[in-house]
């Protein structure tokens, strides 16, 4: 119930950023300048999420997860697709734990 | 050479709702991993639903969703979370504002409600190339929004019948996708000092003080370097 609860109270406040960002260089031309140098920022912040996503399997350092994460970058290396990449990397680590769990 | 004046058209709607149709199948199957996922994670169909309605953002619904079950509490670090995902749309809306602005208000905050990466920069292509009605870029909207809303449903469906999603490696599917988008974000060196700064913020947090603020900090941080190293 109280996880419900924030659940939409922050899936409000979700929602309001979302729109918030498509509305917001839409509503702010012409009083605000995109300088290079805020796009530059703005640009960079997607791969830092990325990296917080990816920091605590890393940190965790159990062997099927890194395997994992080393098949995703080859596999994304060699088909450019994301969706191929991180089914092969799930794969490798359904794999990794079933030999853990048998040895 | 004179461009058509602005307008927006039922025709318009849907020529970019047809044109568009090549970005259908990869939305759907994105949709489908974060159905998925999100059943994974604990939430309802009905909550999945109403984050792809509302966020209607692939990455930025992955990253709440780390956030979410690493602290379900932190309603802030949601939130800054989609923003730092979320900003690249409005570079998007800036740069289509000179179009979109010859339209009514509420038709143009309307469309923006839809716009995503693929229908953006199909719009954009039809700009440059002399294309003046407006209806094109809700239609494209449209034809990203629906497969994603139905492959949301689908995934979620899908995944609730599965019997040990660990055993499958379900629960890794969202760093895994994580890191292919971050690969699929890297432009070259200039991205490498954001990439660097993130690590160094999120590697010592994620082994010593694990929350959902660690993407949100990891995003500032590559921020703040890609504005520190800019024009270097």
């Amino acid at each position: 119930m109280d996880a419900d609860h924030s659940f939409y109270l922050a899936l409000l406040g979700m929602a309001v950023a979302s729109y918030a960002c498509r509305v917001g260089g839409f509503l702010l031309m012409g009083w605000v300048t995109i300088t290079p140098r805020l796009e530059a920022a703005l640009r960079a912040m997607p791969i830092g999420v990325m990296v917080g996503i990816v920091a605590p399997y890393v940190a965790a350092g159990r062997p099927p997860e890194i395997a994992g994460l080393m098949t995703v970058a080859v596999v994304m290396k060699l088909t450019r697709s994301d969706i191929v990449a991180a089914v092969a990397g799930a794969a490798v680590v359904a794999i990794g734990r079933r030999l853990l769990a048998a040895g | 050479m004179s461009a058509e004046p602005v307008r927006f058209t039922r025709e318009g709607v849907w020529r970019g709702f047809v044109l568009a149709q090549p970005l259908a199948p990869g939305v759907a199957v994105y949709g489908l991993v974060f159905g998925a996922l999100a059943g994974e994670r604990g939430l309802s169909w009905l909550q999945s639903l109403l984050m792809s309605v509302f966020v209607y953002s692939g990455s930025a619904q992955l990253a709440a969703l780390q956030v979410w079950s690493a602290q379900s509490s932190a309603v802030l670090a949601l939130v800054l979370t989609v923003v730092a995902i979320n900003a690249r749309y409005v570079l998007y809306s800036a740069a289509i504002q000179p179009w979109l602005s010859q339209v009514s208000r509420p038709q143009a905050l309307g469309t923006l409600f839809l716009l995503g990466d693929g229908s953006w920069a199909l719009a954009m292509r039809e700009y440059a190339a002399g294309y003046r009605d407006a209806g094109f870029i809700l239609g494209s909207g449209l034809a990203g929004f629906i497969p994603w809303i139905g492959g949301t449903l689908v995934g979620y469906l899908l995944a609730s019948e599965m019997p040990d999603p660990r055993a499958w490696g379900l629960d890794f599917m969202l760093p895994a996708f994580a890191a292919a988008i971050g690969i699929s974000l890297w432009r070259g060196r200039a991205d490498l000092a954001p990439l660097a700064c993130a690590v160094a913020v999120a590697l010592p947090l994620a082994l010593w003080s694990p929350s959902g603020w660690t993407v949100v900090l990891a995003g500032l941080a590559a921020g703040l370097a890609g504005a520190l190293r800019h024009g270097r």
